[in-house]
């Protein structure tokens, strides 16, 4: 067993969430997957209208996991600027990739 | 920061920022996988609805099965935080059955794609049928393979763990492991909003 990872561990860590914070971001991320798989059945549901709603449940399930499975919400800002740098990289690589191709979610195709 | 730099002395693995070479490199790993996805899920975006010919995403999905998996997925992240937390109290009996259950739920997830792909192969579509099949299965193939790594990630530390040779003081080998399997779910998280969901 390495002992280092013992002095590793309280060096960096600004404190986890408990078990219960788990078990409500858990339950809570089931819910907003309820909602946006039940969106997708509402009849007459505009497409403008459904496409938000999946897209922000995405964000908020996205955002929760990040924050507190991840413990990004507790941890260093430096790793923070780690990942939500390259995360940005990426948003604007699907949206400057989906520009040139002619392709948006929102709009109809010509 | 005194008590950083003292840290830092004593451990080959804190560096002058005072985190953990090991955490860090991974967040830096995750940054570029972001990239990696992104790159795949534009692409799929882009050809989106420009196949010429058939089977397109409207005649082949199956929105409540992969509702399942995903639901299977999102549970197993949970099941990963509590194996987390269990190893880092030295709690080893609950380390073990949780971090079993999350590679249990991960292979049930890699269990349904393997159904889903055959099942799409039995329809017609495969990698060369059409740009849907082209940009569908390399994305979510490149994701299924990213789940296995972390089946067979998470089945060694539950193998350490049997032998004893996983501990509260090892907690940051779960921990690594964990922010790997939380991306995974993140990256299904973008996937089956934006593949399976918006029409």
């Amino acid at each position: 067993m390495d002992s280092s990872h013992a002095a590793a561990a309280p060096a960096h860590d600004g404190g986890h969430a408990t078990v219960q914070t788990y078990i409500r971001v858990a339950v809570v991320l089931a819910i907003i997957t309820a909602i946006e798989i039940g969106a997708v059945y509402v009849p007459g549901l505009p497409s403008h209208a459904l496409v938000t709603v999946i897209i922000i449940s995405g964000i908020l399930k996205f955002a929760l996991v990040v924050a507190f499975f991840m413990h990004l919400r507790y941890d260093s800002k430096l790793l923070t600027v780690l990942f939500v740098g390259p995360l940005i990289i990426a948003t604007a690589i699907i949206l400057a990739i989906m520009a040139l191709f002619g392709a948006y979610l929102l709009l109809a195709r010509a | 920061m005194a008590a950083e730099h003292a840290a830092a002395a004593h451990d080959p693995n804190i560096g002058c920022t005072g985190l953990d070479h090991r955490k860090m490199g991974m967040w830096a790993f995750l940054g570029s996988e972001c990239m990696f996805f992104g790159s795949l899920i534009g692409t799929y975006l882009s050809y989106k609805g420009k196949s010429i010919n058939g089977p397109g995403p409207h005649e082949i999905l199956n929105i409540p099965l992969t509702s399942v998996s995903a639901f299977v997925l999102l549970m197993s992240s949970l099941l990963m935080v509590l194996a987390l937390a269990a190893v880092q109290r030295n709690d080893m009996k609950w380390g073990k059955i949780w971090l079993f259950m999350t590679a249990l739920f991960g292979a049930g997830f890699v269990g349904f794609q393997c159904y889903e792909f055959t099942h799409f192969v039995h329809q017609g579509l495969t990698l060369q049928t059409n740009l849907f099949g082209s940009t569908f299965f390399v994305l979510t193939g490149f994701h299924g393979a990213h789940v296995t790594g972390g089946v067979i990630w998470l089945l060694a530390l539950w193998v350490l763990a049997l032998r004893g040779r996983l501990g509260a003081p090892d907690s940051l080998k779960v921990e690594i492991c964990g922010l790997y399997w939380h991306f995974v779910d993140i990256v299904w998280i973008a996937i089956f909003a934006l593949i399976y969901l918006i029409p």
